[in-house]
Formats: structure tokens, C-alpha cells, sequence
């Protein structure tokens, strides 16, 4: 109770709890704020039909926030698309708080697990798992969008043979089915398998400590099982960093996430890997110099998404901070010191 | 002796890990079946769907073969320099890193070259002076730096002092000077434009190449500036409430000669520790920025829209392949680089005392 009341009151606190909070609620109230045209089924972008105008379409009453066009060429000519602002806004904070809650969990869950089994076993099993995440710390991630992006293409290579308009078969592989299946991002995947490393050196430390305290030696010599050893005694006493990490990532991944859909490694305008906000941006680009070099002719455009991946990053990143020290005693302690 | 012995340790790492690496990149990319593989072989002409075709290469390039065996037939023509040809970009994979490696390179190294520096002593002071104004102006910059996202931050710059001020462009040199660069009376000695400008007596090519860069180095410092920062701040807070530094303030040194000489050294192996962590962190952001900022670098074949042939869709296998080995080879040296400052600064890293 000390904790909390020591957590609540600190007023950067206060303020990514509110973040956070503005945007868990977007999330909810998602059908309320902006509902969809088809609520069976509802879809993260809502398209304006017969709207005609060769530029985005400043806020009215239809568009809350403005609309912002896409050039979309398919067979028979280019259409013209006016996306409305706000209702990919407030669903994009859907689809963003999927992705970090997915991904950030998968990679703290994996190296959580890999950390503690690997930590309590110890010695030199411990060392080349050590060296094995030293490996994937040394590897760019962008690279690996790549990698899993060309995967996931190439599991939906079919060949024809247009000898005998046939198809010929393209075996299938467990994965491929998996991944077709479930119909995995690819930048979703890599953020997993590149980012659980940095939970499972985090693990791996506390444990090799841990094991060697009194607690654990006692319960040992009690004849506990080292997988209830490991559950119910070591990673609760050092799941403090990890929760403090997933917060971080939570939002340092999201980022990511844009970055990478921006520059267009995760695929084009089109593909629906694409989160909703980073759609908005990269229309919104070709927008931010309006006529005469002002910015904010079409401020709509591209101001807000920006603006709430900014917030969101920062939201999350405080409540990491937060919880850093509302979780670690020591920390709690040396800072009352200090101040 | 023992610092010879300590790159030796070091490099041999860096050789396992990048094994490591590369196995299980090979080893993710035999997840896909042989007939799709195949595609990465397909001689330019060829069709897609020509199930014969794709069966001889299938049988030519042994791509059936039991997974180590063809891992290590793949590491030994990238050895031999071998690298696939993208059909993407219609050229030989190596060669085509190669050619627009300077820029990559030039970008990279001055960013290096300067937040490492930069955030070392931003560092110190910080920490020096905790609690003061100036204390906290670094601290709430350095906030800035990690909050907005470098491709954000890439995109105020270049709306600032590109539209709004004219003062930095994108690209990597004005069209006036590229013609000049094209000609033969301009030497290309080391690729890098800075450096031959200097080089070819040409300084107005040097400043035009430093003001395109100018932005990128700067949006892709910030972030990396502001982690190294703290990381500094933290550590030389520690240092300086050891009883050392009291001992030699004590004994009459000044107390900035204390901070300067004696902390920081010991400041500095934590602080460039994050830095070696973070590198494939860096090269990642080296990619990004290259492409807010069109720079033509070796991320060229990321962004590059696949061939999306009449019949079929060819995944570039070996672009993908290539540009992920050379990322690992920007980012190994810089570990080594930097765990080598820091055995140069501390005798027990060396000595392997510490690990």
C-alpha cells in the first residue's frame, strides 16, 4: 500500500497513467466514437463513397477530422479514395494496442521461460544460451522484416503451368500452413523472435542470483521440485524488470512497428499488414507542405496520428519508469535517499 | 599481451556469432519448400512457371539436400563472393551493396563520431551537476530525443529547414555537383564524398555532401545521443559518491580534474557497454533514416517494389539474404570496436577479470 501511495504520487505518473488510459478508452469506446458502417464486421478504415475532391477534405460534420486520399491503380484505371482521419485514428488504437500487447507479451513469456530454465540449470548450458542471445543482439531487426516478409511470399507461391492451365503443387510446409493459418504479421514475428532475448538475459541474471538465497536453498533442501522451484518462487521474486520491460516495449514496439510500415519494408499502401495510424502517415506525407510551404494547410492530414504515436510511445515509456520503481524496493529506497 | 589476447577472444565471438546468425537465417529461410526457393535461381528470362525449369534447378543447386549441407555450400559462395543475383534490382547482390556502400558508410560513421563523444559529456556534466537547470535541460532534451521516433523526427526536420528554410536538402548531393561527380576530372578515391571533395581540391563538393547530411547524422544521433546520455549520468552519479573521488578531492585536486580524469574513466565502460548493445539498434536506424532522407545506401533494395511479373511474383531471396549479412557486418565490427574501448579504459575487462 506504502508503494502505491509512493507510486501515485508522483505526478509523471499521474501523467502516463492518463496516457495510457486516453488510449485504452479510444480502444473501448472505438464502435461509440466512430461507428462502423458495417457493425458485424467492422473494418479499421472507412472509405467516404463518391467523394470526388482531388485534395483532403478539411473536418466537417460526415469527417470529424478531415479525410486524406489515396491514388489506388487497379485494373481499369486509378481510383481516387477519401479515407476518413478519424475513424482510422480511433481504430488504429485498436490495432496498435493488439500489436503491442501481442508482441510484447510472446517475447516476454518466451524469454522469460528460456531465461529461467536456462538461468537455474546455470553453468555452462547457461553460458552458450548467453552467447546464443548475445547472437541475436548483434542482428538488425530491419532485416528481419525482410526475412519474414519473403517467407511469408513465399508461402503463397503457387506455379502454374499454363501448358495445361494446371496448377502445379507447391508442397506445403507445417510452418507455412501455421503461418496462412493464423495469418501472421511479419513484423509482428520478428519483433518477437528479435526481442525476447533481452527478457531472457534479464531472467537468467535474477535467477542465477536468486537461486543461491536462503529461500531457495531452504526450499530445495525441502525437496521441492525445481518447476515449482522455478514458478511459484523464482520468477515471481524476479518479474519486477520484466513487467517494467513489457511496458517500455509495449510502446517502443508500436513505434517500430510504424517505422517500419513508413518506409515501406512491411509492404505497400495496399497490403493489410499495414496498421492503420502508419496508412495515415504515409498518405499524409505527400501532405505536410501544404501551398506556399505551410505546414499546416492540410494539418489534419498528418497531425494527429503523429501527435498520438509520439504520446502513445511516451505514455507507455513513463508507466515503465513508473513501475520501475514502484516495483523494486531498492530503487524505492535509494531515491527516498536521495531527494 | 593481454589486450592482444582480449581482441583475439573477441573477434572469434564475432566469427560464432555471426555462424549463429546466418545458420539460422538459413536455417528459417528452409522453411520454405524447394519449388518456391528455387525462384532465387531462376536465370533472368526465365519463366516462373516453368515447372521443368524449376525442377532442373531444384536438382542443380542440390536444393533437396539435407539442411547443413546446403548451409554450408551457401557460406562458402558467399565466401567466394557469390552473393545471388537480385532480380529486383538487376544486378549482382555483392556488387550492388558494394557500389552503395560509402554512403551507408559516411552516414554511419559521422554519427558515431559524433553522439558518442557529444553524449559522454553531456554525461558527466549532467550527472556532474545533478539537480541543476542544467542538469535538467539535458535530461528533458535527452527525453525529447527518445520520444520522438527518428523517422518522425526526420520528417520536422526536413519540413523545417528543407521547405521552410532551405537550408539542408535530401539525397546525398545537389544535381550541379552530381554532374561534376559523374566527370572524369573528378577522382573517386576513397567514395566518400566529404572526404574526396577535400581530396579532388574541390571543398564546395565537401560542404554540399555535409550539408545533405547534415539532418540524417543529426535525426539519428538525437535517440542514440540521449540513451548514451543517461546511461553516463547514471553511471558517473555512482562514481562520483565512491570514497575515491572524495579521497582525491581531499587531497587537493580540483574537483573538475577528479570528475574529468578519474570518474569518467570509470564512467565510460558502462556507458560504451549500451553503446555495443544497442549497435544492431543503430544499423537499423542507419537503414530508416537512409530512406526518410532518400539517400541512395545500401537500404535501396528494401523499399525497391518487388517485380511483380505477368505470371509470377519472385521473392528477392538473394537481396534479402545479402543485405542481412551485410547488416551483421556493420554491426559486428562496431561491437568489437567498441568492446575494444573499453578494454583499452579498463585493465580488468583485459585481464578478463570482469567479464
Amino acid at each position: 500500500m506504502r508503494r502505491l501511495r509512493q507510486f501515485l504520487s508522483r505526478k509523471l505518473n499521474w501523467v502516463a497513467l492518463a496516457l495510457v488510459g486516453i488510449f485504452l478508452g479510444l480502444a473501448l469506446a472505438a464502435p461509440i466514437l466512430s461507428p462502423p458502417v458495417d457493425s458485424e464486421n467492422p473494418a479499421d478504415f472507412q472509405i467516404h463513397e463518391g467523394w470526388v475532391e482531388l485534395v483532403p477534405q478539411p473536418p466537417s460534420e460526415e469527417a470529424p477530422l478531415g479525410t486524406v486520399i489515396y491514388h489506388r491503380s487497379s485494373i481499369g484505371g486509378v481510383y481516387l479514395l477519401h479515407f476518413d482521419v478519424f475513424h482510422s485514428f480511433v481504430w488504429g488504437t485498436r490495432s496498435v494496442l493488439r500489436f503491442g500487447l501481442i508482441t510484447a507479451l510472446s517475447a516476454a513469456i518466451l524469454g522469460t521461460v528460456i531465461g529461467a530454465i536456462s538461468g537455474y540449470i546455470g553453468g555452462p548450458f547457461n553460458a552458450i544460451v548467453m552467447r546464443l542471445t548475445d547472437a541475436f543482439l548483434a542482428f538488425p531487426v530491419i532485416a528481419g522484416v525482410w526475412l519474414f516478409r519473403i517467407i511469408m511470399e513465399m508461402a503463397n507461391v503457387t506455379l502454374y503451368d499454363y501448358s495445361n492451365l494446371d496448377v502445379m503443387p507447391v508442397p506445403q510446409t507445417a510452418f507455412q500452413r501455421v503461418v496462412l493459418a493464423l495469418d501472421i504479421d511479419p513484423v509482428m514475428l520478428t519483433l518477437i523472435v528479435f526481442s525476447w532475448v533481452a527478457y531472457a538475459r534479464l531472467m537468467s541474471v535474477s535467477i542465477v542470483k536468486l537461486k543461491q538465497m536462503e529461500f531457495a536453498e531452504a526450499a530445495k533442501s525441502l525437496g521441492m521440485r525445481s518447476s515449482r522451484m522455478i514458478t511459484r518462487h523464482l520468477i515471481p521474486n524476479a518479474i519486477g524488470p520484466i513487467i517494467v520491460l513489457v511496458s517500455r516495449d509495449l510502446g517502443g514496439m508500436v513505434i517500430l512497428q510504424a517505422a517500419f510500415a513508413f518506409i515501406g519494408v512491411s509492404g505497400t499502401v495496399d497490403s493489410t499488414a499495414i496498421p492503420e495510424w502508419s496508412r495515415m502517415l504515409i498518405l499524409g506525407r505527400d501532405w505536410i507542405i501544404g501551398p506556399g510551404g505551410d505546414p499546416f494547410t492540410f494539418w489534419w492530414t498528418y497531425l494527429p496520428v503523429t501527435v498520438a504515436l509520439i504520446l502513445f510511445g511516451i505514455g507507455w515509456n513513463l508507466l515503465g519508469d513508473g513501475l520501475n520503481v514502484f516495483l523494486s524496493p531498492w530503487e524505492a529506497t535509494r531515491r527516498g535517499r536521495s531527494r | 599481451m593481454a589486450l592482444f589476447k582480449f581482441i583475439l577472444r573477441r573477434l572469434f565471438l564475432a566469427v560464432v556469432m555471426f555462424l549463429v546468425i546466418t545458420a539460422a537465417l538459413y536455417g528459417i529461410m528452409m522453411l520454405a519448400p524447394a519449388e518456391a526457393r528455387a525462384m532465387m535461381y531462376m536465370p533472368s528470362g526465365g519463366r516462373g512457371n516453368d515447372v521443368n525449369l524449376i525442377k532442373t534447378i531444384i536438382r542443380e543447386h542440390g536444393l533437396d539436400d539435407p539442411y547443413p549441407v546446403q548451409y554450408v555450400r551457401w557460406l562458402l559462395s558467399l565466401v567466394q563472393g557469390d552473393w545471388g543475383w537480385s532480380p529486383t534490382l538487376s544486378e549482382e547482390v555483392l556488387a550492388a551493396l558494394v557500389k552503395r556502400t560509402p554512403v551507408t558508410i559516411e552516414l554511419t560513421l559521422y554519427s558515431v563520431l559524433l553522439f558518442i563523444p557529444i553524449g559522454l559529456i553531456s554525461g558527466v556534466v549532467a550527472g556532474w551537476k545533478r539537480g541543476r537547470p542544467i542538469d535538467h535541460g539535458l535530461r528533458l532534451v535527452a527525453f525529447i530525443g527518445t520520444s520522438i521516433p527518428p523517422f518522425i523526427m526526420g520528417l520536422i526536420l526536413l519540413a523545417i529547414f528543407y521547405v521552410g528554410l532551405h537550408w539542408f536538402m535530401p539525397g546525398r548531393i545537389s544535381i550541379s555537383n552530381e554532374l561534376d561527380i559523374r566527370s572524369d576530372a573528378f577522382r573517386t578515391i576513397t567514395g566518400l564524398l566529404t572526404v574526396d571533395g577535400l581530396l579532388n581540391s574541390r571543398p564546395d563538393i565537401t560542404v554540399d555532401a555535409l550539408r545533405h547530411l547534415a539532418l540524417p547524422v543529426f535525426s539519428l544521433s538525437l535517440a542514440h545521443w540521449a540513451t548514451l546520455m543517461r546511461v553516463t549520468r547514471t553511471a558517473i552519479i555512482e562514481e562520483l559518491d565512491k570514497e575515491y573521488v572524495t579521497a582525491a578531492w581531499g587531497r587537493g585536486l580540483p574537483y573538475a580534474l577528479a570528475v574529468w580524469r578519474h570518474a569518467l574513466r570509470n564512467a565510460m565502460v558502462p556507458a560504451l557497454n549500451s553503446s555495443a548493445l544497442s549497435a544492431a539498434a543503430l544499423v537499423t536506424g542507419v537503414f530508416v533514416v537512409e530512406i526518410v532522407f532518400s539517400l541512395p545506401g545500401v537500404s535501396k533494395p528494401l523499399t525497391q517494389p518487388a517485380l511483380a511479373g505477368a505470371f509470377f511474383f519472385a521473392p528477392d531471396v538473394a537481396a534479402m539474404m545479402g543485405f542481412a549479412v551485410y547488416g551483421m557486418f556493420m554491426v559486428l565490427p562496431l561491437m568489437v570496436i567498441l568492446d575494444f574501448l573499453q578494454a583499452v579504459i579498463d585493465p580488468r575487462i583485459r585481464e578478463g577479470v570482469l567479464s
